[in-house]
């Protein structure tokens, strides 16, 4: 937990005959990141080729995503490949695949077509509403035919006998019929249809023997009828377009079940493909390299010897053995070992970068000073219960869909149970104090009525606990500092770093003096010696830094390539390393007084809502008036000072923490497997 | 006058946060490369374009999805609008007459296409945008009307109609509509440009600048264009170029009219301000066509150097918006561009060739 897994890296000699069994074996351990055979063994660079897979990876990662577009926008779940599917592989055929794949987006692509048709009439028939709504349908309006640019409008009589034939023939086009006046022989009629219909309409008209006549009074007393004529329309084809669409979607939930089949076939063959695309082969013999977690050392020796009935070679080295070697340039990946419970602050610490191979993890620290820095920042059992409920709704909203949001939700958990535990410790609930502090009485020393038998009664005392905490949890970035550079063996560095032993001598020195000035009422300096033995002789045995570093580390000559500027540039760089060592430090350390302050504002701003409150319902907190200003007083704070407490701890564990010691110049761990982790053998 | 963290202090935290959340290459070349339509469509759907997968879903009709890609472009400006005031107001409302003046276009097309080329409209005439951006107009009586004289009446209450006024007659004589779409160009570059006057002396550098880039691209397009295209003079030419260009001045676009291998002159003319980019312009190329996309791809990456440039430069001036007014766009040109190859079935490798 505290580092990151111990890796081997692994070369293997197999004979050609045995690929596909060990690829299988491999892909279902899943525990091997590929790297080049080269990269360990440079000479044999020159005797090896590719191995090339007999399928295209890229093509079936191709249709793969295919298949993820048809299924994914459904929100269908897709179903990870486990041991069966891995053992009831087959060669897969992709032109087959691409064909049934574009016969099912040809059904989906028909569908849509009809859709767009039905989209056209709905236009059509919107214009002509819209024109008739614009333009009106009066008499002399129908006399300038030119008005309407898009639309004709006749009025004319058929023989009643054709008015059904003739109403199913207009059907076919976007066009209003409405019924002036029925005669026993005629009906006289109001057409309103697309210019651009012109030629279908004439023959319709003409085979029902239409013949035009003069236009009635009160003809705009129909613009309603032809309104809700076109709306009834339009209301039938949305319908149908409705059904369609949901088709569409049909069409591939019917097939959800075939489409995974193929997806984890897919799948499977990809990752195989990936396996051998990593291989090196000879005349006669595959060959192939990567690291594994050392714990999986045994598994892999076991399975590969077991499928090629001992017809291997295989070679572990450490990733020592491989650091002294200087023309290899594989470095080791890194993973992380965390329980599942810490994955928030993972996530945390692998955003700000991946740990480097071998060095701390520091994970289970950021655990506990994010959440005390949190917990310092926003004392209060209400609004903590407030913002672990919170997460407890985005975990269980985002479970299964978004990984990193879950992991935020659950860090609102943690974040939220521990502002309840330091509320109950100060006596804060809902930013009153309804219950006597553990602690101390925060609320007390802000109104100006400490507990005078506490030993925390002032805001220095407050300040001084944030101090404290900050130089604990820098002096703990230094320990973990020289825990890496012992790991390293970097001496040099171990003695003379500015995080290095020399360094925190300068910053404890350092806090000495401030202590002892602090206690001296600011009037009084520690003596002479003790400020030269603290601070003066640590500065000036870091001189030596740079010219161990260049006869020890770079084993060049101390007195090699100097020039006039050699010892300008060398005091240059010394004095500029103590100025940072003083300033930094120092300011990392004051740093922390931002969680007192947080807390202090917490509390302040809470008391003020309290006084609004008071002062709008004229004396008395709890009227209607006073209550939502508490309301909102809550929100706003829970809002406002919950992400601030959240990002400045985050601040503070990057900057001030992780800075002394974290090299984020890790690679991350990632094995080809089914599923993302190892099915066999889980620990 | 307000400080500058009091003017775009909002504006800028709000923009920045939209400009993370533009499509990054990964996602533009998954959309390229997925197979159909509704395959491209699908993978909008996680993003901020999912209501044009929402429309074609429920019509079938990739045209309106499109205009919903407008009217998410034109919401956003509109948005922006509420959040300034004063000399920044009036020059927001000058980059949103930018949609305004493309729907204009757009209808003016039709008009001239049903008009003067006797071509139906009627599939196409439903997708221009009817909602009001800053002047009333109405695009219905637009594409309804018969001649010119229709057009100027529903174009009474905005500036446009004396633009149509002052060039129809050149349109009626070449059958062309490119001398009004230039006019309408012009107009809208000069009027930014004027509005400019207002801001204060670091945003007008910024706005000149960055809109001065903006029309040295579309100078170096229709140069490229019309000389390598069409053999139209340098006569002619020079009529049509727009000035208030930041690189290209009339004396150089002079030059380059009069140079006899174009590229190889606005090679040598961006080499010196863009060395970073001019590299794209060494391909051997051995055509017109090939030249032309070659430069066009260049001045897309020109046009992101300069917002690159502006974006990591002091971020209190109106360069955050122009600069998200830039990007915003190039996006959606893209979008368009890959939906509409995706329905005609090109290959990714023909779409990439034609994206600009």
């Amino acid at each position: 937990m505290m580092f990151t897994e111990p890796m081997v890296s692994l070369i293997a000699v197999v004979r050609d005959t045995d690929m596909d069994r060990v690829t299988q074996e491999l892909l279902s351990q899943g525990v091997l990141q590929f790297i080049r055979v080269e990269e360990i063994k440079k000479k044999w660079s020159e005797k090896l080729e590719d191995v090339d897979p007999a399928v295209s990876q890229a093509r079936i990662a191709e249709m793969r995503k295919r298949i993820e577009g048809f299924l994914r926008p459904l929100a269908i779940p897709i179903r990870m490949p486990n041991e069966l599917d891995l053992k009831k592989r087959k060669p897969v055929d992709l032109e087959d695949t691409e064909k049934k794949l574009n016969a099912v987006a040809g059904e989906v692509q028909t569908v849509r077509d009809k859709q767009q048709k039905i989209q056209q009439e709905i236009m059509k028939l919107e214009n002509i509403k819209q024109q008739v709504g614009t333009y009106g349908i009066n008499v002399s309006d129908l006399l300038f035919a030119g008005t309407y640019s898009f639309i004709s409008i006749r009025i004319g009589k058929i023989k009643t006998e054709g008015l059904g034939d003739f109403t199913k023939q207009m059907e076919k086009h976007p066009a209003v019929t409405i019924t002036l006046k029925e005669e026993k022989a005629n009906t006289h009629l109001l057409l309103i249809y697309m210019k651009q219909d012109e030629e279908e309409v004439k023959q319709i008209l003409k085979e029902a023997d239409w013949s035009a006549v003069e236009a009635p009074d009160g003809l705009e007393d129909f613009k309603g009828e032809i309104g809700g004529d076109i709306d009834k329309k339009i209301d039938a084809l949305r319908s149908e377009q409705r059904q369609l669409a949901g088709r569409a979607d049909t069409i591939i939930r019917n097939r959800a079940s075939f489409l995974n089949e193929f997806w984890i076939q897919l799948r499977v063959n990809e990752l195989y493909y990936k396996i051998q695309s990593n291989f090196e082969k000879t005349a006669r013999t595959i060959l192939f390299s990567g690291w594994l977690p050392a714990k999986k050392e045994w598994n892999v020796q076991e399975g590969v010897v077991r499928v090629t009935k001992g017809r291997c070679y295989l070679e572990w080295h450490s990733p020592r053995d491989l650091a002294k070697e200087p023309e290899i340039t594989t470095r080791a990946p890194v993973k992380l070992n965390n329980p599942w419970f810490l994955a928030p602050f993972q996530m945390l610490v692998t955003t700000y970068g991946i740990p480097e191979y071998g060095t701390i993890d520091p994970t289970p620290a950021v655990f506990i000073t994010y959440l005390i820095m949190f917990g310092l920042m926003f004392p209060d059992v209400g609004h903590g219960f407030v913002i672990a409920l919170f997460g407890i709704i985005g975990n269980i909203l985002f479970r299964g869909k978004n990984e990193n949001f879950r992991n935020l939700s659950n860090l609102m958990i943690y974040c939220g149970a521990t502002a309840v535990l330091t509320g109950v410790l100060v006596g804060s609930y809902f930013g009153l104090p309804w219950l006597k502090p553990v602690w101390f009485d925060f609320h007390g020393i802000l109104s100006g009525h400490p507990e005078k038998q506490s030993l925390i009664n002032s805001i220095f005392d407050v300040l001084t606990i944030s101090i404290y905490f900050g130089i604990a949890v820098i002096e703990i970035g230094f320990l973990f500092n020289w825990i890496n550079l012992v790991i390293k063996r970097k001496w040099i560095n171990l003695l003379l770093d500015k995080a290095g032993l020399l360094g925190v001598w300068i910053y404890n020195g350092g806090i000495y003096v401030s202590l002892y000035m602090i206690h001296h009422n600011y009037r009084k300096l520690p003596p002479f010696s003790h400020l030269i033995l603290l601070l003066a002789v640590p500065s000036v045995l870091l001189i030596l830094k740079e010219p161990l570093q260049k006869t020890i580390e770079r084993k060049e000559k101390l007195f090699a390539n100097l020039t006039i500027f050699t010892p300008v540039n060398f005091l240059m760089g010394w004095g500029v390393e103590l100025i940072e060592i003083f300033s930094g430090y120092l300011s990392n350390t004051l740093s922390f007084f931002r969680v007192a302050g947080f807390g202090i504002a917490h509390v302040s701003l809470m008391m003020a809502f309290f006084q609004l409150a008071g002062m709008a319902g004229g004396g008395r907190a709890n009227t209607p008036v006073g209550i939502v200003i508490l309301l909102f007083g809550n929100m706003l704070v829970i809002i406002l000072e919950g992400l601030s407490a959240g990002v400045q701890s985050l601040r503070l564990n990057y900057y001030e923490f992780f800075t002394k010691f974290f090299r984020g110049s890790g690679i991350l761990y990632n094995p080809v497997s089914l599923t993302g982790v190892s099915l066999k053998r889980k620990d | 006058m307000k400080s500058p963290i009091r003017t775009y202090g909002f504006i800028n935290a709000k923009l920045r946060a939209r400009i993370s959340m533009l499509l990054n290459e990964e996602k533009i070349q998954q959309l390229l490369q997925a197979r159909t339509l509704n395959e491209t469509l699908g993978l909008l759907r996680e993003t901020q374009y999912e209501v044009v997968d929402e429309v074609y879903r429920r019509t079938g009709d990739l045209k309106l999805g499109e205009l919903e890609l407008f009217k998410i472009e034109v919401g956003i400006y509109e948005e922006i609008a509420r959040y300034v005031e004063g000399a920044l107001l009036r020059v927001v409302r000058a980059l949103l007459l930018r949609y305004e003046i493309d729907t204009l276009k757009n209808a003016i097309r039709l008009f001239f296409d049903r008009n003067i080329r006797n071509r139906s409209i009627e599939d196409t005439r439903y997708y221009v945008y009817r909602e009001k951006i800053l002047h009333d107009i109405s695009i219905d009586d637009i594409l309804g009307a018969n001649r010119v004289e229709g057009i100027t009446e529903a174009l009474k209450q905005s500036p446009y109609k004396a633009i149509i006024e002052a060039n129809w007659d050149s349109v009626e004589k070449t059958q062309s509509l490119f001398a009004l779409e230039i006019a309408f160009d012009r107009f809208y570059y000069q009027n930014i440009l004027n509005e400019t006057a207002h801001l204060s002396q670091t945003d007008r550098r910024v706005v000149e600048r960055l809109i001065g880039v903006e029309i040295d691209l579309l100078n170096i397009y229709w140069i490229t264009r019309y000389i390598g295209f069409y053999n139209i003079s340098s006569d002619r030419l020079h009529t049509i170029i727009l000035p208030g260009g930041h690189n290209l001045s009339a004396g150089t676009i002079e030059d380059a009219l009069r140079a006899e291998n174009v590229a190889h002159f606005l090679q040598t003319l961006l080499k010196s301000n863009y060395p970073g980019v001019s590299m794209l312009l060494s391909a051997d190329t051995h055509d017109n066509t090939s030249r032309l996309l070659l430069i066009e791809r260049l001045l897309e990456q020109i046009m992101i150097h300069e917002v690159k440039k502006t974006l990591s430069g002091y971020p209190f001036t109106i360069g955050i918006i122009l600069s998200y007014y830039l990007l915003k766009r190039n996006e959606v040109r893209k979008i368009q561009t890959i939906l509409n190859a995706k329905q005609y079935e090109l290959s990714p490798d023909r779409i990439k060739g034609a994206m600009s």
